[in-house]
């Protein structure tokens, strides 16, 4: 019925109870002989409309006892806002030192020391919680890519799967081509809805194939997806872009080759060069609010109580009920008074 | 005591008055702050080849482990009162990975599903099963979140490559520090054990040659006092009871084996668990129309049968 279940269907092995006000005379006035009494149709229908409202009373308070529920079910709503989905690194390499410096250098001041999957998570909260209004996705990759929380607007469990992403060692080796893919294919489910991003939060270290690029080339210019890299880099002082200063050994890094191939994608692409987290959210605020279209997404809803409704029906019953027994009191008395006057 | 029939109307009129202003204060009376005792709780799921036996009964339907494990985790957070915080974990190889840390079960319980949706042996990335380390990794794990949650975790304690009884992995935490439940999944029968490729597709199942049945020590020494003719059952798989209880003991946690009722693993966390007092809203509205339909069904009482009364 109504689709309810009940959180103590017990309750209702006591529904026969309603039977009581049929059985009971404790509201009737006895008289001597009933053929006395004149046979009238109306007093009969309201003798019955009686005891059916007590019923019906005793039944709804049984109901609303018993806990009627509805069951967890799927809801759409209107939701606004960009959508990202967050590609975090989970390789081997991230828990290694974020920054460290050269070889060939002296420590010069006291160095912070933590691994780039700390430095990740902090600098992914801070994106998270600037961008409140926006829709959320969560891969993790290593050598394989997993989704682990699809599109969501809940931040609070946005931001637990960030916080968790800090803890525990990394897994394996880094594919960052897998996690690009699926993170494509995550965005050909869902309905496009103008803003699709995809941050990836990594150290590089992998060197795409021909065969990658071509797919990415293709596929990221079709989807309308942009792309946001968090780059952490391993070594004090590197950077993606080239500069005069650099060390000759960062000239053939993976990360750059990475980068320059992201600059030719024909997507609109920016990385941000983990520095201060200052700087980081300035950059953040850049990302161009855009328009963005509204779109029903499915949610679901844990189950709700209806014990309303039974009340509802109960208060109305009662009020009847109660209404007439303060008439029938009201009469009686004044009948009294008249005999006894 | 006999009443008059003016006195029998006007009490049942006002019984029937206060019943009313009950129910109406059922509907209307605001909720009142009152402490419930909520957990944080972390499920860690085994996601390991094992788990995909079919030896566990869902809905009179036989079901892999994985599926049972991951159903049962679902009911139990519905379970549990709104405020109470559950994260979620899985583990292959020889350690846990936290996938999300506790969240309020309520509000992301949609998240939370979903998540749990996604556990599959495909999201393993090795091979083997190391339960006592995921165990102790886990613990290791929770305690770097604040507040510490309690750990459950969902195994049927299938160690591959076996452990040497007087080689356990050595636990570096206090037992205890970190609280927890081991629930034990799985039947009693050894079954073979789908096997899983790289993909996480399950091709054939695992053939006695392809797996040690017997831990590393003893395999690499001549001694039969050591490396003994213990019968070759490692490619099998039941529920591990006895270590389960082994490792339970070791690491301070509460062995559960094969619950049947989400609600009373949901109490057996409450019992185990550092709860904490949360004030929450509180409705009063079953004490009321509690009240009420005592109330009313006072008046109905056939109280002819027992006493006369009569006028």
């Amino acid at each position: 019925m109504l689709g309810l279940s009940w959180a103590s269907p017990y309750l209702l092995l006591l529904l026969p109870l309603a039977i009581l006000p049929w059985l009971s005379h404790n509201t009737e006035k006895k008289v001597v002989w009933d053929k006395l009494l004149p046979v009238d149709r109306f007093s009969t229908l309201l003798s019955i409309t009686h005891k059916g409202l007590a019923s019906c009373v005793i039944m709804a308070l049984l109901m609303t006892l018993a806990g009627p529920f509805t069951p967890e079910k799927t809801v759409e709503r209107y939701r606004q806002g960009a959508e990202f989905i967050v590609l975090l690194d989970r390789s081997r390499s991230m828990d290694d030192i974020f920054a460290r410096r050269p070889l060939n250098s002296l420590p010069v001041e006291k160095e912070l020391i933590r691994s780039k999957r700390k430095v990740s998570r902090d600098y992914l909260v801070e994106f998270v919680k600037r961008r409140p209004d926006d829709r959320f996705g969560y891969v993790l990759f290593s050598d394989k890519p997993t989704e682990i929380l699809r599109l969501t607007y809940n931040k609070a469990a946005v931001l637990a799967t960030v916080e968790a992403g800090g803890l525990g060692k990394g897994l394996s080796k880094t594919n960052i081509f897998s996690a690009l893919k699926l993170a494509a294919d995550m965005y050909q489910r869902e309905d496009y809805r103008g803003s699709r991003n995809i941050l990836l939060i990594s150290d590089g270290g992998q060197v795409f194939t021909d065969e990658q690029k071509r797919y990415l080339a293709r596929t990221y210019p079709d989807m309308k997806l942009s792309l946001y890299w968090i780059y952490l880099r391993s070594m004090r002082g590197m950077t993606l872009d080239s500069s005069d200063n650099d060390s000759l050994l960062w000239l053939d890094m993976p990360e750059r080759k990475i980068h320059a191939f992201f600059k030719t994608l024909n997507v609109p692409y920016q990385a941000f060069e983990a520095g201060s987290l200052e700087e980081f959210s300035a950059a953040i605020n850049e990302i161009d609010e855009q328009q963005y279209q509204t779109l029903l997404v499915e949610e679901t809803l844990p189950h709700q109580y209806r014990t309303d409704w039974f009340l509802w029906l109960a208060l109305v019953a009662l009020f009847l009920l109660t209404l007439s027994y303060l008439y029938t009191w009201w009469g009686v008395r004044l009948a009294y008074q008249i005999r006894h006057k | 005591m006999i009443l008059s029939y003016q006195k029998r109307i006007l009490l049942t009129a006002v019984i029937m008055a206060s019943a009313l202003i009950l129910i109406m204060a059922a509907l209307w009376l605001p909720q009142v702050p009152r402490d419930v005792k909520i957990m944080d709780t972390l499920f860690v799921l085994d996601i390991t080849d094992s788990m995909n036996v079919q030896d566990v009964e869902h809905d009179g339907e036989k079901v892999s482990r994985l599926t049972w494990a991951k159903d049962f985790t679902r009911r139990a957070m519905l379970e549990m009162p709104c405020g109470a915080h559950a994260g979620l974990a899985i583990f292959s190889e020889a350690r846990s990975l936290i996938l999300m840390n506790p969240v309020e079960v309520c509000s992301s319980y949609h998240d939370l599903r979903q998540m749990l949706e996604q556990f599959e042996p495909h999201m393993a990335w090795a091979r083997s099963s190391e339960v006592s380390k995921a165990a102790y990794t886990a613990i290791r794990q929770a305690k770097e979140i604040d507040p510490q949650p309690t750990i459950v975790m969902l195994t049927d304690g299938h160690e591959s490559p076996p452990i040497h009884e007087s080689l356990f992995p050595k636990f570096a935490g206090t037992p205890g520090e970190i609280r927890g439940l081991l629930v034990g999944v799985g039947g009693d029968d050894l079954l073979p054990i789908p096997k899983t490729n790289e993909a996480g597709e399950v091709e054939g199942v695992w053939a006695v040659n392809d797996v040690m049945h017997q831990d590393v020590y003893a395999s690499m020494q001549a001694d039969t006092t050591i490396n003994t003719n213990s019968p070759r059952t490692e490619h099998l798989s039941s529920q591990k009871k006895a270590h389960l209880e082994t490792l339970a003991n070791r690491v301070g946690f509460d062995y559960v084996a094969s619950p049947t009722k989400p609600a009373q693993l949901v109490d057996q966390i409450r019992e185990a668990s550092q709860t904490r007092e949360l004030t929450v809203d509180y409705d009063l509205y079953a004490w009321l129309s509690g009240l009420a339909l005592i109330l009313i069904l006072l008046v109905y009482l056939p109280y002819g049968w027992i006493a006369k009364t009569d006028d």
